[in-house]
């Protein structure tokens, strides 16, 4: 349990701990380093050296040559080095600390025994002109903030914490959002329809909240196929239990009839016409159910699509022709592409049948089929009323079986809401998606595009 | 008066049917699952066999195969909606054609009639008011007398439906038959869409003529036509 909770606790803490032990030891270190060089011999030793640099950078650029060599000790040295002309002011303007300027006395004027010892080193830079600098190293002007403001010393070791800093924390943020990653795919993926997707086996053997959240989303997608797999499974066992009262009622009806003889009760027509009705939803059903459990269409052949299009557009002409609408086919391209027929068919014809049941009495149905622009090969098959559209929040709902828009409406005209999901399952087989939208001066549009 | 064997396991069903048909002027008798339709189909000597798919012990397909080796009587498959696939596979085992249940009674007898008329003339020698002759072509031989269809100088077996789309197809040898005119000349009712029953019989008759001596196909396919014999 919270191994995630201790790995970030953890992680961050040691960062941490270790990053402040970097300062201290890189502090430390530079400490110790200054200290050796209040010890005599080595601060003569590292005099001379400067008083060398600064002679060398004299006998290449002169006086310029001796400010800049200053300026670039006072930016990398921890213990300035003030440059001091015989009145004691110092070459780059920087403040002069009266212990220095004692120094530089006594260089200048020695007295004693000991102090002419000293002054045997003389930090003197010579220029051309014979004027003399004096070199002396300046210990008041040593402070933290100076310390801080020196980049080779804190440099080094700012640089290892950052990079160990970046890399732990990157390896962090990568642990800890790779499998937020995954899960989030896969949860897009779930919603898209695909209803077999699972987390934890690609997580492997990891063992964290994470894991656990995944877990949980794998049962949860487990239960929601179990359910989803288990009302559909109910629907198609329900429609297989229906036939066989249906095939007797038939046949009762059947024998209802040769009994009536010549003058058979108007009550037989209105029965055989509800059991038409009935036989007709069965029939939708069973093929919904069959194209819910499909995952490609079956027999895949050479489909002259602009063919289906205008036969489907024939055969609905009759139904629009009832209610005073005409059906207008604007546009056709040739196309030929690999699939079902009867499918196709069975989704073009639902659409289309569709648009002539709501489009307003007297108007026209328009239908175009275009090259897809995004897909090459693809084909777009549009099909537009002008009816009353649908709620903007129902536009995805439509194609979901028994999903009705407007009820009573849709009861008058007779349809179960089935026709639309079998013509949007016909079409998602073939790789190809539909979609509906409300034009702006009314009416929808339903749309369908078949990948080549 | 024809006798039909109808195989269906819903008993109320076949004893309305029995009622039905008898009005149509067909006897019935029923067999409840495979194995009984089996028997009485080996046993009896029927006009017609009607096959439910969908039966316990043994299946319509099982019974359908076992019949077919022993006799040529015209059976008629009842597949269940939905499962069109049922209709496939019965028509390539050699029904004669098939009916989706639920079915509405008119229908069934129209098939059936249609059935019983093709078998008929097959039985009794009598091809209409056409004389009967002998049609050769290249090693295939038909004698529309006898019904009999000899390729290669060996009598092949044939169901009549099978035997009346080829007969179709060689009085327009050499020519495309529309699938339309097939389906009236052959099988006595319209195309209607997407029904496979024609490809299955022409598939099942490419199999039992097998090829031309030169290795072509005897009937080719014109894609969104019809079929033609091709004749050398």
């Amino acid at each position: 349990m919270h191994r995630l909770f201790w790995k970030i606790f953890l992680s961050f803490w040691v960062v941490l701990v270790l990053f402040t032990a970097a300062i201290i030891f890189a502090a430390s270190q530079y400490l110790e380093q200054i200290k050796a060089q209040r010890d005599a011999s080595v601060r003569y030793e590292t005099l001379n050296r400067q008083v060398a640099e600064a002679q060398a950078a004299i006998e290449r650029s002169g006086i310029e040559g001796l400010k800049s060599w200053a300026r670039e000790v006072d930016r990398e040295e921890m213990v300035p080095v003030l440059v001091l002309n015989a009145d004691g002011k110092d070459l780059l303007g920087r403040e002069v600390p009266p212990r220095a300027l004692e120094r530089l006395q006594r260089h200048l004027k020695p007295q004693s025994p000991s102090e002419q010892l000293v002054s045997k080193i003389r930090p003197v830079a010579r220029l051309g002109d014979g004027s003399e600098y004096w070199l002396t190293h300046d210990f008041q002007s040593v402070t933290l903030g100076r310390f801080l403001q020196r980049p080779r010393v804190i440099a080094a070791p700012l640089m290892v914490g950052v990079l160990i800093g970046a890399l732990v924390c990157l390896l962090l943020a990568r642990y800890l959002t790779a499998p937020i990653e995954r899960l989030r795919r896969a949860t897009e993926a779930y919603a898209a329809g695909d209803l077999n997707q699972r987390v934890g086996p690609s997580l492997g053997k990891r063992r964290d909240e994470i894991v656990d959240l995944a877990t949980a989303f794998d049962r949860m997608a487990e239960r929601l196929s179990a359910l989803m797999l288990s009302q559909k499974q109910l629907l198609r066992d329900v429609s297989h239990e229906l036939r066989s009262p249906l095939s007797r009622l038939q046949v009762a009806l059947g024998l209802a009839r040769q009994r009536a003889g010549a003058n058979p009760a108007p009550e037989l027509d209105r029965i055989e016409r509800e059991i038409e009705r009935l036989d007709e939803l069965i029939a939708q059903l069973l093929s919904l159910a069959r194209l819910e459990s499909d995952t490609q269409p079956p027999a895949p052949e050479p489909v002259d699509l602009s063919e289906l299009l205008q036969t489907v557009v024939s055969d609905a002409a009759l139904e629009a022709q009832a209610r005073h609408c005409t059906l207008h086919l604007e546009q056709r391209v040739p196309a030929m592409i690999q699939g079902n027929a009867q499918l196709l068919h069975s989704a073009l014809e639902n659409v289309v049948r569709n648009a002539v049941k709501y489009t307003a009495e007297g108007t026209a149905v328009t239908l175009a089929m275009t090259r897809d622009p995004e897909r090459s090969g693809g084909l777009v098959i549009s099909v537009r009323d002008h009816g009353p559209g649908v709620p903007e929040e129902m536009l995805t709902r439509l194609f979901e079986p028994f999903v009705r828009v407007g009820d009573a409406r849709d009861r008058m005209s007779g349809g179960y809401g089935l026709g639309l999901a079998i013509a949007e399952r016909a079409v998602r087989l073939h790789g190809g998606d539909i979609g509906a939208r409300n034009e702006p001066e009314g009416g929808l549009n339903i749309t369908i595009r078949l990948p080549a | 008066m024809p006798h039909i064997l109808l195989a269906d396991d819903d008993i109320e069903l076949c004893e309305m049917l029995k009622e039905y048909l008898a009005a149509e002027g067909f006897t019935l008798a029923t067999a409840h699952d495979g194995e009984t339709a089996l028997l009485k189909a080996q046993a009896g000597a029927f006009d017609l066999i009607i096959l439910d798919v969908m039966m316990p012990r043994k299946n319509g397909f099982d019974v359908l195969r076992e019949v077919r080796a022993h006799t040529a009587t015209p059976v008629l498959m009842l597949t269940a909606r939905g499962e069109d696939v049922d209709s496939i596979v019965g028509l390539e085992l050699g029904a004669d054609d098939y009916l989706a249940k639920p079915c509405n009674p008119r229908v069934l007898v129209a098939r059936i009639r249609a059935l019983l008329r093709r078998a008929e003339t097959h039985l009794s020698g009598r091809s209409g008011s056409k004389a009967a002759e002998a049609l050769l072509f290249g090693d295939l031989q038909i004698h529309t007398g006898t019904r009999t269809v000899v390729c290669r100088g060996k009598t092949i077996a044939m169901t009549s439906t099978e035997y009346c789309v080829l007969e179709a197809l060689l009085r327009d040898a050499g020519r495309v038959v529309s699938k339309a005119n097939l389906s009236e000349r052959a099988l006595d009712r319209k195309l209607a869409p997407y029904d496979r029953s024609l490809d299955m019989h022409v598939s099942n008759l490419r199999k039992k003529l097998g090829p031309r001596p030169d290795g072509q196909d005897r009937i080719v396919t014109v894609r969104g036509i019809g079929y033609q014999y091709v004749v050398v």
